[in-house]
């Protein structure tokens, strides 16, 4: 608890993630609205939809880049690892601070997606939108601390993190965008929602236990 | 400093390398003169006995690679790390050959180079995308007993990935796709189960020596590096 507290006040302090995160999202926004078509919105709802969570996904790979990098930069993993607290436990105060700034920085996306996306045609469920970033949320904190771990011991770590984290991201753009598109079409049943909810859960929790188990590795020393 | 000695016994890398040169003739033969033409997908049907038993081999080499990772991290072996990159490595390589393979079957059968709507392939191209990236990985990380670490512990979150994959591809389709065509065995007359049988058998030899092949590679390489750092260290 103590080392989420301490990733929060240092970002409330320095203010260096979570604003640049916000700064992308809105720039990617209008790349976006301008990549399909400017005036008249081009592939309507559907395709703005996909966008955002291709969005959401590069946005959260930007904050993940700074995950250890005060780590890295002063020095702190020494004094931590030295400390005789569990190594598991650094990654879940990394997965939870990385929750806490991918929902804040989703509290400022998604009223700007609504005003530039929504306004043309029927827009999409916004509780399940809601729903299915929270647990897409929980999924990329808990796996992105871990490939943000081992990416931030390689000398290419910037470009290292979106490699190995993309494939992973595909799984969950792919439900994610499915579960929120569907919602649009009257007809998808309840049951077809709950699934895909269900799955990106599924995606948080399984990603949660391999990296509460690997992380001792990566920080071993 | 370890010089192998030599033993009189057959070398297990000579001995994959002949039996699988035998059972990849078998299989050729039995491809292209002893299994009947597909009745619905003709002459181009006989890519199936190609392509399936590489995908096959494809996902045994990466469950290999998996077990090879867990047991370095278990155990700290250096040489467990070696076992696992290389399975992967060949992995990689027949895993572009099932794409490839697949890609023409798709286009003969379907008319289209990829078809987005088959779960097959949908899954098998994420699983490839991480095995990509975990050589990113691999050689962006100083050699040393970190590579190693790092390496093991990406190609496990692979093996969370690989379920994942299938379940996001089957939730996400709308509606059922129209099954093309059945790739079960039970669906499939008996002499082409026996040619399948065959050229997977075929396949997983061609895997086995080309990892003996590599192997040795490998172990001649560290040893040229070891006389090297001798030789330097001697000057």
């Amino acid at each position: 608890m103590a080392l989420v507290r301490k990733d929060l006040l240092l970002e409330l302090r320095s203010r260096e993630v979570v604003p640049a995160m916000a700064t992308f999202v809105l720039a990617s926004f209008v790349l976006f609205r301008f990549a399909l078509g400017g005036d008249r919105l081009g592939g309507g709802v559907r395709a703005a939809t996909g966008l955002l969570w291709v969005a959401v996904v590069f946005t959260a790979m930007l904050g993940l880049s700074r995950a250890f990098a005060s780590e890295r930069e002063h020095r702190i993993w020494d004094g931590l690892l030295s400390t005789p607290v569990d190594r598991s436990a650094l990654w879940l105060a990394k997965a939870c601070s990385t929750f806490v700034f991918l929902v804040v920085m989703q509290a400022v996306a998604l009223p700007l997606f609504w005003l530039f996306f929504l306004q043309e045609g029927r827009p999409p469920s916004i509780p399940v939108l809601v729903a299915a970033l929270l647990l897409a949320d929980a999924g990329i904190a808990s796996l992105g601390a871990m490939l943000a771990g081992l990416a931030s011991a390689s000398h290419a770590r910037e470009v290292l993190l979106p490699v190995l984290f993309l494939p992973f991201a595909v799984p969950l753009v792919l439900v994610g965008v499915q579960v929120t598109v569907a919602t649009i079409s009257p007809q998808t049943s309840a049951m077809d929602t709950l699934e895909r909810l269900g799955f990106l859960g599924l995606y948080a929790t399984i990603f949660a236990l391999l990296g509460w188990a690997l992380f001792e590795y990566v920080v071993e020393d | 400093m370890g010089i192998s000695s030599q033993s009189a016994r057959p070398d297990p890398g000579t001995l994959a390398a002949a039996v699988a040169a035998v059972l990849m003739g078998a299989a050729l033969a039995m491809i292209f003169f002893y299994v009947p033409t597909d009745v619905d997908q003709g002459y181009s049907q006989r890519i199936f006995y190609f392509h399936v038993p590489i995908a096959m081999t494809t996902y045994v080499l990466f469950a290999w690679s998996a077990v090879n990772a867990v047991r370095y991290l278990l155990s700290r072996d250096r040489s467990l790390d070696m076992k696992s990159y290389v399975p992967m490595h060949l992995g990689v390589i027949f895993g572009s050959l099932t794409l490839v393979t697949g890609a023409v079957w798709a286009k003969a059968s379907w008319g289209v180079w990829w078809y987005w709507g088959s779960t097959q392939l949908n899954t098998f191209l994420i699983i490839f995308l991480f095995y990509c990236a975990y050589f990113m990985l691999r050689f962006s990380v100083e050699d040393g007993e970190k590579r190693a670490t790092y390496s093991a512990v990406y190609a496990l979150l692979g093996v969370g990935l690989i379920p994942v994959s299938v379940l996001a591809v089957r939730v996400s389709q709308e509606l059922i796709h129209p099954i093309t065509f059945n790739r079960n065995g039970a669906n499939m007359d008996g002499s082409m189960f026996l040619t399948f049988l065959v050229s997977l058998a075929a396949m997983l030899a061609l895997a086995v020596s080309m990892y003996f092949v590599e192997m040795r590679g490998k172990r001649l390489d560290e040893r040229v590096r070891r006389i090297r750092r001798l030789a330097e260290a001697a000057r």
